[in-house]
């Protein structure tokens, strides 16, 4: 079985919740568990977030691409924007041992990211920015 | 996300219901703030129907406790589902926030 899907997002906050029902309805088609749905509905908003939040100079209405693609128990799935060179895997790791008060804000949703994929990627080519992510699903018995 | 907003003995009960993410959290962050600013010290989040939590929210549950630290308050949240707590498990946010099973402990944890 293989499921695939391509979907296209404005530069705008107000598409998460449209990620979200988005992912709802692929992981019915490809039947995921609700762990593995809200682990990647995560990671794919962290990183939309941040291309919305940060990606571009303008205040023009841009198009971030986003390919899901699942066989044999394995996610792939690609977000390509037109956005500034941005490689978010370079981002500092947030120091978890640091008290309430020291702890910065950023880096954290980088962090999930990164715990909740098997593998991710960065890729500039064609004057955009390309991230892949991987995520092997654990079968249920 | 709705929201809902009590107050019991002094403590603020926070009801969160649905999706907190880079979306909604910025409604969440403007109630707590804005009672902060308020005066309001003591704050307990009910997370029964939080369905699910990214950066963005946990971010929000941080600057309300960096404010609130600068006036002895405190933020408590209770009841919350097992994949919310694993995000504040990974973050390292449950050493710092006091997460409790239920509102009864949850709001006993103010009582001096």
């Amino acid at each position: 079985m293989n499921t695939q899907l391509t979907v296209s997002f404005k530069n705008q906050l107000t598409e998460i919740e449209r990620l979200g029902q988005v992912m709802a309805e692929f992981a019915q088609r490809c039947q995921w568990s609700p762990q593995f749905l809200f682990e990647v509905n995560v990671s794919l908003e962290e990183l939309l977030t941040n291309v919305i939040s940060y990606g571009y100079d303008d205040n023009q209405e841009h198009e971030i691409i986003l390919r899901l693609f699942f066989a044999d128990g394995e996610l792939t799935a690609e977000i390509e924007d037109d956005g500034r060179p941005f490689n978010p895997l370079e981002a500092a790791e947030p120091d978890l041992s640091q008290s309430i008060e020291e702890r910065s804000i950023g880096g954290l949703g980088i962090y999930l990211v990164r715990k909740f994929m098997t593998d991710v990627a960065y890729k500039r080519h064609d004057g955009k920015n390309l991230l892949i992510l991987k995520k092997k699903s654990v079968k249920e018995d | 996300m709705e929201m809902a907003e009590s107050k019991t003995n002094g403590i603020v009960v926070v009801g969160l219901k649905g999706k907190l993410d880079a979306n909604t959290a910025p409604q969440l962050q403007e109630k707590l703030l804005a009672a902060i600013t308020g005066g309001e010290k003591h704050f307990a989040v009910d997370c029964a129907h939080l369905e699910y939590i990214s950066s963005a929210g946990l971010r929000t549950f941080l600057l309300a406790a960096k404010q609130l630290k600068n006036v002895n308050g405190k933020l408590v949240l209770y009841a919350m589902k097992e994949h919310i707590k694993e995000v504040f498990d990974l973050a390292g946010f449950s050493a710092a926030f006091p997460i409790f099973p239920a509102q009864a402990d949850a709001l006993a944890s103010f009582k001096v």
